[in-house]
């Protein structure tokens, strides 16, 4: 059988199916008649030795990946063995005759009713370890097995509905070979994990999760776009020669990263990174790239279980600019809101998330928040080249109040004598229709621009781009986007100031050169598609891409527009 | 029974690494260890996590420390010591 969806790499995987959905449960709390009062017991006990060796396992893993993480195991396990507990639902189970779930239930929920009341946050906080542990002995119950991306047994591919940020903090990168989603398209965030761990994706494929079983192997076809489920023998066979071919052809563009990114008649095109840390592997590829084009500090807060201190931030910040020295690094400023929450936040749900409190209008509404992020970031400006990007902004007025907290936060940090770069350049990021619109009216007070374009496209085409019925309306190659585009070159230019494109039209190996005509100068993408980014701008004759943008500006279909891409990628020549 | 009164020094009190080890401890002896805060009632187990976060003692209070069995002695001494020294 064989499903469809959208692929985010020419690649293929050949693995085991791992069907990843989180364990939920309804509460209720029952009572036995007809069953045996030590037949329960010994269910319970069952139920925590399985619980007891899941945590063992998972500490194993853990620590033999040297993991930092292997902390909250031990904790966990204390809760589990705790002695008072223990003894609280055998007697439920004995006494109340209450089922061994419910027992286990009625204790924990007491529990952690008393933890979440206790004055001192730091006991509040166990509160959550109990409900953790709870949910495993639930589960166990139940008799499911547990699913977790952190650590996995044995190489495999993801089928999900979607994955969430909370979903991907910690993965095991090693043993995760493709992802499979029902939801989600080409700029969902399963798609910009997938490109970072570089492996194969197939996303928005339509009820894939009813069609596949656990631990049944698969074939995921990034080429073509398709899922082959139970596959023949002849098939993998073959998909296992075409695997070879693959990576062959992936060698030859790898030796294109230590190339220089000019086109054939020598214009240089700057290649940033979008990064969420300062990860291990960029630091032998620094020399081939040119700074970090987007720096997602939004990760700082999601990967924490509550609002990380001033200090915490420092360090960050810090530690990314000491690895990129002497490279720019365009540090965003928290973007939440929109797709991405913080529980310990406590925002209010939305209706219209896309079009609510996100980005510097979050920032603008929380002082100290906002206060907390720059002090840390100006701090950290002593040690590299900083610049500092506001997201989601709309007009002048915004720019200029987040400018000005900037200013203060500077002169606070002048009068308790720390050190700060005075000529930190601050931009914005271009995202909104309005602030495209009225680019040349704030060029000026700007030191450079970002544009958004998975926020611009999904603004522009009024599509929700987590919305899977409006798919064929997110529309990544609509002309309005390059119209948009070449208009604001046109204006960056006049201004000579910097204006890049950090969305995930800047990796695209089609638009690269269609945005290289139309004048921009600076593209900042995932480091996975640098090199091949490289390949395509070496082979860009700047007077046809320049003819290749205005041909595109006066299409009439996005489908007109990608016709026309295709063609120019073909003639391409190596 | 044999007791002690302890005072709690460590900044961040009886929650948190110093609380789980505290617990380990106290598992290794044979007699019944208990906490009391000073002036009040309720008493509770040492070997228990979730009981001692319920105590949740905190920097600068003041509690009995108190051991019933065979090992009483050692036990209070020792675990006395031990929080005495906590410094996290």
């Amino acid at each position: 059988m064989i499903l469809n969806g959208k692929s985010i790499s020419r690649q293929i995987a050949i693995e085991e199916v791992l069907v990843y959905k989180t364990f939920s449960y309804e509460r209720s709390i029952r009572k036995y008649e007809d069953e045996d009062t030590a037949e329960m017991q010994k269910q319970y006990n069952r139920t925590k030795e399985l619980a007891l060796k899941e945590l063992n396992a998972l500490e194993a893993r853990l620590k033999q990946r040297g993991s930092d993480h292997a902390d909250f195991v031990q904790a966990h396990r204390e809760i589990l063995c705790d002695i008072v507990m223990d003894k609280e639902i055998v007697k439920l189970i004995s006494e109340k005759k209450l089922y061994p779930d419910s027992a286990i239930t009625e204790t924990y929920d007491k529990y952690i009713g008393v933890f979440s009341k206790n004055k001192n946050k730091l006991i509040q906080e166990r509160a959550a370890d109990l409900r953790d542990v709870l949910t495993r002995l639930l589960r166990c119950w139940h008799g499911v097995p547990e699913k977790t991306l952190s650590s996995l047994e044995r190489p495999c591919i993801i089928v999900a509905e979607e994955l969430l940020p909370t979903d991907t903090l910690s993965l095991d990168e090693k043993n995760i070979k493709g992802i499979i989603t029902e939801k989600g398209g080409l700029t969902s965030h399963t798609a910009i994990i997938a490109r970072s761990l570089d492996i194969p994706a197939l996303l928005g494929v339509a009820d894939v999760l009813e069609y596949v079983n656990d631990k049944e192997r698969i074939i995921l076809d990034g080429i073509n776009g398709k899922v082959i489920i139970s596959p023949t023998e002849e098939e993998i066979e073959e998909y296992q020669k075409q695997i070879l071919k693959v990576e062959k052809e992936r060698e030859i563009t790898r030796q294109y990263m230590q190339k220089e990114s000019v086109t054939k008649e020598g214009t240089k095109i700057d290649l940033r990174v979008n990064i969420a840390s300062a990860d291990i592997h960029h630091k032998e590829q620094i020399p081939y790239i040119d700074g970090v084009g987007l720096f997602r500090s939004e990760f700082l807060y999601l990967t924490q279980d509550e609002m990380p201190s001033e200090e915490y931030q420092f360090q960050a910040y810090k530690t990314v600019l000491q690895v990129f020295d002497e490279k720019p690094v365009v540090l965003r400023t928290l973007d939440i809101g929109g797709d991405k929450h913080v529980e310990y936040m406590k925002l209010p749900t939305e209706e219209n998330p896309f079009l609510g409190n996100r980005g510097v209008r979050l920032c603008l509404a929380n002082r100290d928040l906002f206060r907390s992020q720059i002090r840390a970031a100006l701090r950290a400006s002593a040690y590299g080249i900083l610049e500092i990007m506001f997201p989601m902004v709309t007009s002048v007025n915004e720019f200029r109040e987040a400018k000005e907290l900037v200013m203060e936060v500077g002169k606070e940090l002048d009068s308790e004598n720390i050190e700060w770069d005075h000529d930190v350049m601050i931009g914005i990021m271009i995202e909104t229709p309005a602030i495209a619109l009225i680019a040349d009216l704030i060029v000026d007070e700007i030191d450079f621009a970002s544009v958004g374009t998975n926020d611009l496209t999904q603004y522009l085409c009024a599509a929700d781009r987590m919305n899977a019925d409006v798919k064929a309306y997110y529309q990544d190659y609509h002309p309005a986007i390059f119209r948009c585009l070449a208009s604001l070159a046109e204006t960056f230019q006049k201004a000579g100031k910097c204006l890049s494109i950090c969305g995930e039209l800047a990796g695209d190996p089609l638009a690269i050169p269609v945005l290289v005509g139309i004048g921009i100068r600076t593209l900042s993408q995932s480091l996975t598609s640098i090199a091949h980014s490289k390949q395509i701008i070496r082979n860009i004759d700047m007077e046809q891409a320049k003819e290749l943008a205005v041909e595109v500006q006066q299409m009439k279909s996005d489908k007109d527009v990608l016709k026309c891409l295709k063609i120019f990628a073909e003639n391409l020549s190596d | 029974m044999y007791s002690k009164e302890i005072i709690v020094s460590n900044p961040t009190g009886l929650h948190a690494r110093p609380a789980s080890s505290l617990v380990s401890k106290a598992n290794s002896y044979e007699s019944d260890i208990t906490l009391q805060r000073v002036g009040e009632d309720d008493v509770y187990t040492v070997k228990s996590i979730i009981m001692l976060l319920a105590l949740g003692l905190g920097q600068g209070e003041k509690a009995i420390l108190a051991a019933d069995g065979p090992d009483e002695e050692a036990a209070v001494n020792e675990l006395a010591e031990f929080i005495a020294g906590l410094t996290e």
